[in-house]
C-alpha cells in the first residue's frame, strides 16, 4: 500500500523511520501515523467515520 | 453470577460477541495492580485488593474492531507472536483457523528486519500478545513501519500499538477466550462462516495444558 502523505493527528510527513500507514479498521480511509505519534499513544480519529484509535 | 463477579461488573451493552458472564468468568476484566496513563480510558475501576479491573464492553467492541482490521489484510501477511506461554497455544489456534503467521516462544532478532536471518519474514501487520513480554517483535515492527494490534493489559503502554484490544493478556483462560474470540470473528468477517454458530473449535481448545 502506498504510504499517506502525513499524520493524521498532527500533520507531520511520514519520512521519520516508525510512522506507519494503514486502513481504517472501521472503513475504507487511509490512516497515516507519525513516530513521535505513535510513540506517545497521541489518538486518532477517522475523519471518515468519527473511529478513535488505538 | 456470583456476587464477585457482579461487583465487577459495569452496565453491559446488549450486543455483545459473547456473555458478560464468560468474560468475567475466563478473567478477562482482571488486570493487573498497575494502571499506566495510557490505559486508563479501558480501565472500569480499581478493586478493594488493589486489581484494576478492565471494561469489558470496550474488550468487546475492540476484538471486533480488530477482527475487522485483520480481515483487510491477507492473512499469510500478518504475524502473531507470544513469547508468553500461555498465549502460545491460543496463537496456534488462530493461526490454524485463520491461515495468520505464527511465532510462539522466543522471537529470534533479526526475524522481521536482517533478509539473512533464519525464519527471516515480511508482514504487513503484526499482532502482539503483551507489547512488553514481545517487545523484540515490537520494536522491530517500529523499524519496519508496519501497524500493530496489541492485547494490552492495565499494566501496558500503547507505544507503537495502532488497534489496541484491552483484556487480562496473562491468564490461561482469558488469553484463550480472546483469541476464540478473535478468530471467530475473522472468520465471519472473511465470509468463512456464516453465523457464529458455525465455529466449531470451542475455547477450551484454544487453551494451554497447565
Ligand atoms: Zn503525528
Ligand atoms: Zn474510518
Amino acid at each position: 500500500m502506498k504510504k499517506a502523505e502525513k499524520c493524521i493527528s498532527c500533520g507531520k510527513g511520514l519520512i521519520e523511520r516508525g510512522s506507519t500507514t494503514f486502513i481504517c479498521p472501521n472503513c475504507d480511509t487511509k490512516i497515516g501515523r507519525c513516530n513521535s505519534c505513535r510513540e506517545q499513544n497521541v489518538k486518532y480519529h477517522c475523519q471518515e467515520c468519527g473511529f478513535i484509535g488505538p | 453470577m456470583t456476587k464477585d463477579l457482579q461487583e465487577d461488573n459495569k452496565k453491559i451493552s446488549e450486543d455483545m460477541m459473547i456473555s458478560d458472564e464468560v468474560y468475567m468468568t475466563s478473567g478477562v476484566h482482571i488486570g493487573t495492580r498497575q494502571k499506566t496513563a495510557d490505559m486508563k480510558e479501558h480501565i472500569y475501576k480499581v478493586r478493594n485488593d488493589g486489581l484494576y479491573i478492565i471494561d469489558i464492553n470496550k474488550t468487546d467492541q475492540k476484538i471486533n474492531i480488530a477482527a475487522k482490521f485483520i480481515s483487510k489484510f491477507n492473512p499469510e501477511n500478518i504475524l502473531v507472536v507470544s513469547v508468553r506461554q500461555y498465549g502460545q497455544k491460543p496463537i496456534r489456534k488462530l493461526s490454524e483457523y485463520t491461515g495468520i503467521k505464527v511465532l510462539d516462544g522466543r522471537f529470534r532478532p533479526g526475524t522481521l528486519t536482517n533478509p539473512s536471518a533464519k525464519g527471516f519474514i515480511e508482514p504487513e501487520l503484526l499482532i502482539v500478545t503483551d507489547p512488553l513480554a514481545d517487545s523484540q517483535a515490537l520494536d522491530e515492527a517500529r523499524n519496519i513501519g508496519i501497524p500493530v494490534v496489541g492485547l494490552c493489559d492495565t499494566n501496558n503502554e500503547l507505544k507503537y500499538i495502532d488497534i489496541v484490544i484491552p483484556t487480562n493478556n496473562k491468564g490461561r483462560r482469558a488469553l484463550a477466550l480472546v483469541y476464540w474470540l478473535l478468530s471467530r470473528a475473522i472468520l465471519k468477517e472473511n465470509g468463512k462462516i456464516k453465523s457464529y454458530e458455525n465455529f466449531k473449535p470451542t475455547v477450551e481448545d484454544f487453551e494451554a495444558e497447565i
